[in-house]
Parts: structure tokens; C-alpha cells; sequence
């Protein structure tokens, strides 16, 4: 029984305390004599390693991980980039030096002699004199590398792009982490100078995409030369990435969209995997490969034209007249209208001291839901949305998604914007009009709304009815193939709409590209059939009829195919390109066109036509020219 | 309650002292490793540090002022709070050095292994005081080793094998204390080395190859053999007299990675030479010496266990992390209390040094 129980417990601990007074004090005399055998004794040894003999860690980068289009096509790749590097502290002869640097690299010797002085500061770390020099240069200073002392040469991967600026906006870019990104916590194990993903998907998959950077331990002689390589740590490649797009797709949206602004994006509706996505105008990722200067940046990011801003995203435009399905479903389900319910589309409709007009001057007559759809007439949903009220509609609006972010993961997603009276009576302390509820019911006035929320919307009518997150990577790879990540379809929610409900809009939509009157009709495509919706998103000057020459509207069209099993869904925005029907169907229907080719007829052998090139001669051929030599 | 004289006539003015001595040699040392840094983050580290070492401080001084008897009746909640805190840590932890370490509250970053240190030492005080009749019962002590696996296992998953190494051998330390017979801890000691297979499962890549590296440190000259090889080299290069203030080639110059944190020992012994490590260590010595002695002396069974407890996480932490940057004992990464880098550490040590205080002055009153 130990003594803890009775009043006076110290001679127990005082007798094991004691005991491990006599352990540290053990311990401490071992340290004691290792100091003393380090420090006295073997020092001299230690002063001339740290003296001559420089073991130098040298990085050796990780390649990052490649991009692959859903059919294994590549997107992203790397390639080899010649840098010039300076140790300043092996540098013995810093004028001969500079001066033959200078004539190699056909850099200003001025130029040179800055940069070696600023390196002073830290004379051991190499200092990058020249990123991507030619093969030529590189071999060339190869061979005077002895009369070079402190110049080193470095291979290291950087990316490259054999598509181009192909959908640039969703693969992002990269390039070193900049200053004010290493002051950030996040990026504590970063070093000046590595690479990052700076946009898009090598962004928000750096982690996996980057790698692990390897290392070598060389050993240097007084020079700064290398004597020796003493160990070598192979870098690990990135993980390659398996994206969602259709390389296809992407190629007839670039190439049918080309010269005109805005969005295209194609996404399968039942899953919402992105298969194409265009973001015009683009930038070139590559310039970002190499160190960017300040004023190619500055010119990118104050472009007027915003290359940079990711449209299908991040642009937010009034949704015009494909908002009207919106009213259509929140009419249906509250029961205000049914699809059969006449009512007539005047040219304009009057409220109180305004006046609200059709896009088209003549009235059309009686219609039902289906017409007023496929012809897109503007009174008529005025007259649905005063009954239904704003209210319903708004509710419907963020029902299909609109007015908040659907979650792809990376660039800033904006939100939106779903107007009701309390947003607006505290936004502009202003009460909510009848008239707002008019331009709303045409997604005019205050409704804002991004391509890919358009798009998602749409696919969930497509498919009856599931609002599914929209996703670019299906997997993530190792270099010998395995999966490291996969991911799959998400449901954000099931939009609480009736499948009548959503039956009656699908055929609407069928109606705007297959009607004689209807208004998608350049969507149409003989082997397959589409369904579509137009809009043209008035642009806020000329609709204050200031200047009446100002810019053209805004053209929507979305569609989705085969008609009643679609497949595929594609938006288009072209901005300032006039009516949706014009500037965007056609664009819509040359991606619908490549993700559907017209399918070949398999004839028979037998009933093939034999072509000429393919009989055999009876006799050898004439030369066509007289055969000299031998 | 008025204050008893006999408070501040007990108030020990050398550990005080000591602990100082040795924070203040911290600020400076990291100063010298970070002033040629290449991140500009990284040049204000020393500044950081003593904002934390004025942290600490207030915290001393109210660890000072509570009795440590009302510390041992939260020991409890505290150590459930530090267990809380650890399991959030694979939800809301930040990454850094590859490992989850860190909570973040508002602008500041918390390693709540830091306080699982603290946390268990008063917890497996107050758990021992309330068991003093049947102290060396298997099922106290069984009790005990579960009490200290649990935040041990938690901490090694994230991973940071060097402070659950510290967390069970202080465990391990107050058991034996108590009167954990040999008889009992030999066999079981030697029943969780057979389960050292499945731990080594558990560890991370990087863990096992430092171990192996310590066992072979030709095995990785570029990640732990390097760091070991590169602190051989910069405490050897010090020589008897050191090779003076901002004249530490080696640290100083980025050889040696992270030289502000685990390897700050490095970097005095480059600067100052046998001379100025002897008078580290002499200060450590001192230190860990009056905290034995505080135990020794304390009144009750709590405060001893308290004063040993501390004693014993710092001693251990300093003595193996020396160890280390010597090249005698693996890398494990144990910060060097009081000296390295680190928020989380710097206040928790000087709280615990607080309290060491506090159940000295109190000493006379029960």
C-alpha cells in the first residue's frame, strides 16, 4: 500500500521524484558529452563541411497532372521549359560574367548585373536569370559552362495547351503563386515562385493535379560547381484528371460561336455533366505559363471586353423571354390557367398610364399555352403573371434554381438576382408595382440570371424534374491508371413541379422549334428532333429609349435533344447579337449537330458500288515517268 | 479573501525567471533563423513570437491567481473540452506540413494538441487524487491508460507523432509515479510493443521513414537525413565560443529547414557554441529541477501530481527534442518548449508554468 492515503504522502514521491532527479541529470550529461563531442572535438571537422564541402537541395518540380477530355482526348499537357539560373555567391567574376551572359541570352547587360545584385541578398539561393530559353542558347551555354561559374541551367515542366484557348475559362491557368498570395496562411507551404492553379479546374484541383516535387542533394565545390550528386528523390507526377467535356462538343461550340461574345454550354440532362463550355471573349492560358509582366497583365484584366470573367458563370444577364416557362409552371401549378385556357395576345396591353407592348406591332389573336410559348407572346404572359401575382412566379423562379449559386466548385458563381416585392422595398425602399410584375413575366427589369443557371433550369425540365449540380470532373487518375477519385451525379433537389406540369412545358418548347409560327425554327435539324426556347434580353439604354442606336440586345436560345429523350442541352447567350432566334439558335443547333452526327446507312457488301481505286489492274501500270540510274 | 503573505513569500522567483530567460533566448534565436528568410511572412516570425510570449505572460499570471485546487475541479471539463477540440480538428482543422494541426477561431489558429498536453496532465492529477485509497488498483490504472490513449491516438491520426509520443509518456510517467508496479508495467509495456505493428500501420509515410531514417540516416538525405545531417553540421560549426550573434552560416542560410521551429536548438548552438548550449540546457535543468522539487514539496496529493506532470511534459519535450537536433534520438517533431516557434505552445507551457507557481505558493496552506 503506498503511503498517498495518509496525511503526509512525501516520502513516497519524494523517494521516486528523487530517483528521476538522477535520470534527467543521466540524460543531461549525455547531451552535455554529445555538445562536447559535436562542438570541441569534432568541430573543426563541422566548420570546413560548412566551409567546402555545400550540400545543396536543388528541386527537382513535379510535372502536373494532365487533362483528358471525357474520351480520353488531352486537354492540358506539359512540356519542357529551358531556364537560366545564378547562384550570385559562386559568381567570381561578376563583370566577365555578366557580359557573356548578356550576349548569350541577348539580354541588356544592365539587365543582368541588377539582377545579380539583387540576389545578393541571399547568395546561395539561385535566382531565375531567364525562363524559356531556346534549345540553341541552352546547348551553347552547355559548352562554356566552365568559364561560367554560378550559371545553372534547369529543365522544368510547364504547361502546355495543344488545343489552344479551348474552353480556357473552365480549365483555368497557371502560374507561380503571387505575393499576396504568400502572405495568406493557406499558403504557408508554398515557396516563392512555384507554380498554381490559378482559375478554374486547376484551381480547385490543385491539390491532386500538382504533384509532389522531388529533390537532389548535390554536393558543390568552392566554384559552386557540382562534384557530385549524392542523392536523388524522384518527383511524383500530378494526378490526371478525367474532365466531363466532349471534346467534339467543344470544338463545333468554339468554332460556331466564334467572333461573338457571351456563353455557350452544352450539359447532359440526366446528370448534369458539362460537355462543353465557351466563354467568349477567351484568353490564351499559355501566356501565363511563363512569367507574365506586369503590363500583359494589366492588359488582360482591364480588357473593356473582360476576357477574363467567366460568362457561362459569372456573367449575369436578364433571362428575357425563356423566363416565361417559369411563369407558365407557376401559372399551371397554382392553378390559374390550364393549357387550354384562351387568351388573347394582343399587340400591347395597357396598365394604368403605361403601355406594354408585344415584340411583335400586330396582335395575334386567341392563343393557348402551347402557341403562346412556341411564339413567345410577351401579352400573354402578362396577362398569366398579374393573375398568378409575383409571389408564385418568384417561388417558382428559385424553385428550377435561379437566384442562388448552384455549387460547380470553383470561380466566383453569382448568384442572380429573383425580385420580389421585399427584396426590392428594401434594396430601393420603393414598393413593388404591378408594372414589375409585368417586365418580370418577360424576365425583363429587375430578373437577372447566369447561362449555367438557364441551363440547369431547362435540364431539370428535360428530365422531369431533378435539378442536378452541375459537374466537370468525372475522375481522378494516377499515372498508372488507378482512380484516386470519382465523381458522379448530384440532385441539388427535386423542383416540386408536376410532371403534367413539366410535360405541358416540354412540349411548348418542342413547339417553339417544330411550329410553322413558332420562333426557334433555326434550331431545327432533319435527323433529330429539338426542343428550344428564344429570348432576347432587352439592353437597359435602348429600353430607355436614350440612344436608340446603342447597343443590340442580348440573344438567348436554349434547346435540348432528342426532343422526348434528351440527351444533351445547350445554352447560347450572344451578347449585343440581337434576337435569340438569330444570333444564338443557330449556334445551339451546330453543337446539337456534332453531339448527334447524321447517322450513316450500313449498306450490305454486296450491294456496295466497287470503287475504281479499289479493282486490281490486270496489267501493270505504265510508269509515269521514265525511270533513270541504276 | 485576503492575500496571504505567505503566498508572496513562496512566490518562486526563479522559475519565473528561468522560464523568461529561456523565451526571451527563443525570440532572438528565431530572429537570427528568419531574418534572411525568403518570405516576407517568415521575417516577422520573432515578432509574432513575442506577442505570444506577452500572451503567455497574462496567462501566467492568472494561472497564478486561481488555486490550483479550483483548477483540479475543472480538470475534467477542460480535458473534455481539449477531446471536443481534437475531433473537430478533422472538420474544421487547417492544413499545414501536411498534417491537420489547427483550429481556427476568429484570426487565430489554435493546436489543440497543445492543450490536450496540459488538459491531461490535470485531468490524470484530479482522476488519481480521487482514487488516492486504491491508487495502485488495476482498475485505476486502467482507467488511467485509457484517460491517456484517448487524446494520444487522436493526435497521432492527425498526424503528430511527436506530441502523442509526449502525451503517453506523460501519461505513462504519472502512473509510475503513483506506484504503477514494474511488475505490472513490464508486461503490459511489453504487450503494446507487440501492437506496435498495427500502430506502424497507422503512421503516415513520412512518420516511418523518419523512424527508419533514425535507424539508418543514409536512408533519406533529403528529407530527415538531411535535416539531421544539416544540424549536425550547424551545431558542430559552432565550436566552444559559437560563431556569434547573425554569424550562424549554416542556420541561417536556409540549410537547415524549418530552423524556426524544431531545429531552433541548431541555431543557438551554431551561434553561441558549447558555452551557450550548455547554458540552454543548464537553464532546462533548472527548470526541470525546481519543478521536481515543487512537486516534492506540495502539500496534497493533487498538487504533487500537478507540479510533476508539468514538470515531466516540458522536461521530456526539451530533452528529446535536443536529443534530436543532436542526431541521438529520431525526428519526430517535438517543438522545443519555451524556444521554438508556436503560438499554441508557448502559451500553454507558460500556463502550465503558472500553475507550477501557484501550487508552490500555496504549498503552506493546507
Amino acid at each position: 500500500m503506498t503511503a498517498w492515503h495518509t496525511l503526509n504522502p512525501a516520502p513516497a514521491i519524494q523517494r521516486r521524484v528523487g530517483r528521476l532527479i538522477l535520470v534527467v541529470t543521466a540524460v543531461v550529461v549525455v547531451l552535455v558529452l554529445r555538445l562536447w563531442h559535436l562542438q570541441v572535438l569534432e568541430g573543426d571537422r563541422y566548420v570546413a563541411m560548412a566551409r567546402h564541402n555545400r550540400l545543396r537541395l536543388r528541386l527537382v518540380e513535379a510535372p502536373r497532372g494532365i487533362l483528358y477530355d471525357r474520351y480520353g482526348q488531352i486537354l492540358v499537357d506539359n512540356r519542357p521549359s529551358f531556364d537560366v539560373y545564378l547562384v550570385p555567391e559562386d559568381v567570381t567574376e561578376p563583370e566577365r560574367t555578366t557580359a557573356r551572359l548578356a550576349d548569350l541570352l541577348g539580354m541588356p547587360a544592365e539587365q543582368v548585373a541588377e539582377k545579380l545584385a539583387a540576389g545578393r541578398i541571399r547568395p546561395f539561393t539561385p535566382l531565375l536569370l531567364k525562363a524559356g530559353v531556346p534549345e540553341r542558347t541552352m546547348v551553347a551555354l552547355e559548352e562554356r559552362k566552365l568559364d561560367l561559374p554560378g550559371v545553372g541551367l534547369r529543365v522544368h515542366p510547364i504547361r502546355a495547351y495543344p488545343a489552344g484557348s479551348l474552353a480556357a475559362h473552365l480549365l483555368g491557368y497557371v502560374s507561380e503563386v503571387n505575393q499576396a498570395q504568400l502572405a495568406r496562411e493557406e499558403f504557408r507551404d508554398f515557396a516563392p515562385g512555384e507554380p498554381f492553379g490559378q482559375a478554374g479546374v486547376e484551381r480547385r484541383f490543385d491539390a491532386f493535379i500538382r504533384g509532389i516535387d522531388g529533390g537532389e542533394q548535390i554536393e558543390v565545390d568552392v566554384l559552386g560547381r557540382i562534384t557530385r550528386l549524392v542523392d536523388r528523390t524522384e518527383p511524383q507526377a500530378g494526378f490526371n484528371l478525367v474532365l466531363t467535356i466532349d471534346r467534339r462538343l467543344q470544338d463545333a461550340a468554339e468554332k460556331a460561336f466564334a467572333g461573338k461574345n457571351g456563353a455557350v454550354v452544352a450539359m447532359d440532362p440526366r446528370s448534369g455533366e458539362i460537355l462543353a463550355w465557351v466563354s467568349n471573349p477567351a484568353y490564351d492560358p499559355s501566356v501565363f505559363t511563363q512569367r507574365i509582366s506586369v503590363e500583359e497583365w494589366e492588359t488582360l484584366a482591364n480588357d473593356p471586353r473582360h476576357p477574363l470573367q467567366n460568362r457561362p458563370l459569372q456573367g449575369q444577364y436578364p433571362p428575357g423571354s425563356i423566363f416565361k416557362l417559369v411563369v407558365a409552371a407557376a401559372a399551371l401549378e397554382s392553378g390559374i390557367i390550364t393549357p387550354s385556357t384562351p387568351i388573347d395576345c394582343p399587340a400591347s396591353i395597357t396598365l394604368g398610364n403605361f403601355t406594354f407592348e408585344d415584340w411583335k406591332r400586330e396582335g395575334r389573336g386567341v392563343m393557348d399555352l402551347r402557341r403562346a410559348i412556341a411564339e413567345s407572346c410577351n401579352t400573354y404572359f402578362y396577362q398569366v403573371a398579374l393573375k398568378t401575382g409575383i409571389e408564385p412566379i418568384a417561388e417558382m423562379a428559385r424553385e428550377f434554381g435561379l437566384g442562388g449559386e448552384l455549387g460547380l466548385g470553383f470561380g466566383d458563381e453569382s448568384r442572380g438576382l429573383v425580385p420580389t416585392p421585399a427584396w426590392k422595398q428594401q434594396v430601393t425602399g420603393e414598393p413593388w408595382y404591378p408594372g414589375n410584375t409585368l417586365n418580370t413575366a418577360i424576365g425583363q427589369g429587375m430578373v437577372l440570371a447566369t447561362p449555367l443557371q438557364v441551363l440547369t433550369m431547362v435540364s431539370a425540365i428535360a428530365n422531369g424534374g431533378a435539378l442536378y449540380k452541375p459537374w466537370v470532373v468525372k475522375r481522378v487518375e494516377s499515372w498508372q491508371g488507378e482512380v484516386v477519385e470519382e465523381y458522379g451525379p448530384e440532385v441539388l433537389r427535386r423542383v416540386r413541379v408536376s410532371p403534367e406540369t413539366l410535360r405541358i412545358l416540354r412540349e411548348g418548347m418542342w413547339a417553339v422549334v417544330n411550329d410553322e409560327q413558332g420562333t426557334g425554327q433555326r434550331a431545327r435539324i432533319p435527323w433529330i428532333e429539338v426542343a428550344g426556347k428564344t429570348g432576347t434580353a432587352q439592353v437597359v439604354r435602348k429600353q430607355l429609349g436614350q440612344d436608340r442606336r446603342g447597343p443590340k440586345d442580348h440573344g438567348w436560345f436554349v434547346a435540348y435533344a432528342p426532343a422526348h429523350s434528351p440527351e444533351v442541352a445547350v445554352i447560347v447567350l450572344a451578347e449585343h447579337a440581337g434576337f435569340g432566334s438569330a444570333a444564338a439558335a443557330p449556334v445551339a443547333r451546330a453543337v446539337l449537330e456534332a453531339a448527334f452526327p447524321l447517322p450513316t446507312v450500313e449498306v450490305p457488301r454486296e450491294r456496295r458500288p466497287v470503287a475504281p481505286a479499289v479493282r486490281q489492274p490486270t496489267a501493270p501500270l505504265p510508269s509515269p515517268e521514265p525511270v533513270f540510274g541504276d | 479573501m485576503p492575500l496571504d503573505r505567505r503566498l508572496i513569500q513562496n512566490f518562486e522567483w526563479r522559475i519565473v525567471l528561468t522560464a523568461f530567460l529561456l523565451a526571451g533566448l527563443g525570440i532572438l534565436s528565431i530572429y537570427t533563423a528568419t531574418a534572411t528568410a525568403t518570405l516576407p511572412l517568415k521575417q516577422h516570425l520573432y515578432l509574432r513570437q513575442a506577442t505570444w510570449f506577452a500572451v503567455g505572460a497574462v496567462f501566467l499570471l492568472v494561472a497564478v491567481t486561481i488555486n490550483y485546487r479550483t483548477a483540479g475541479r475543472f480538470a475534467y471539463l477542460f480535458y473534455g473540452l481539449a477531446i471536443l477540440s481534437l475531433l473537430l480538428v478533422p472538420f474544421f482543422g487547417r492544413v499545414g506540413l501536411g498534417a491537420q494541426r489547427w483550429i481556427k477561431l476568429g484570426f487565430v489558429a489554435f493546436q489543440p494538441s497543445e492543450v490536450a498536453k496540459l488538459a491531461l496532465v490535470l485531468c490524470l492529477a484530479r482522476y488519481f487524487e480521487d482514487r488516492k485509497e486504491r491508487l495502485t488498483a488495476l482498475r485505476t490504472m486502467g482507467g488511467a491508460a485509457l484517460l491517456t490513449l484517448l487524446p494520444a491516438l487522436l493526435v497521432v491520426r492527425q498526424p503528430d507523432l511527436g506530441t502523442a509520443l509526449i502525451l503517453l509518456s506523460a501519461g505513462i510517467a504519472l502512473m509510475l509515479l503513483v506506484g504503477l508496479r514494474l511488475r505490472v508495467a513490464v508486461p503490459v509495456g511489453v504487450g503494446l510493443l507487440a501492437l506496435a505493428p498495427i500502430v506502424w500501420t497507422f503512421l503516415k509515410a513520412y512518420q516511418k521513414r523518419r523512424l527508419l531514417v533514425f535507424l539508418n540516416p543514409n536512408l533519406d538525405p533529403l528529407g530527415a537525413g538531411y535535416h539531421v545531417a544539416q544540424s549536425k553540421i550547424a551545431v558542430g560549426s559552432g565550436e566552444l565560443w559559437g560563431r556569434g550573434f547573425m554569424a550562424a552560416t549554416q542556420s541561417q542560410l536556409n540549410f537547415l529547414p524549418e530552423n524556426h521551429t524544431d531545429f531552433i536548438f541548431a541555431v543557438l548552438a551554431e551561434q553561441w557554441g558549447f558555452v551557450g548550449s550548455v547554458a540552454a540546457l543548464g537553464l532546462f535543468c533548472l527548470l526541470i529541477t525546481r519543478g521536481l522539487e515543487v512537486s516534492m514539496e506540495a502539500k496534497d496529493l493533487l498538487g504533487s501530481l500537478m507540479a510533476f506532470g508539468i514538470t515531466a511534459t516540458i522536461g521530456l519535450q526539451a530533452l528529446v527534442n535536443v536529443g534530436m537536433v543532436l542526431g541521438i534520438m529520431p525526428v519526430v517533431g517535438i517543438p522545443l518548449p519555451l524556444l521554438s516557434y508556436g503560438g499554441s505552445s508557448m502559451v500553454m507551457t507558460l500556463t502550465a508554468i503558472g500553475l507550477l507557481l501557484n501550487i508552490r505558493m500555496r504549498r503552506f496552506l493546507y
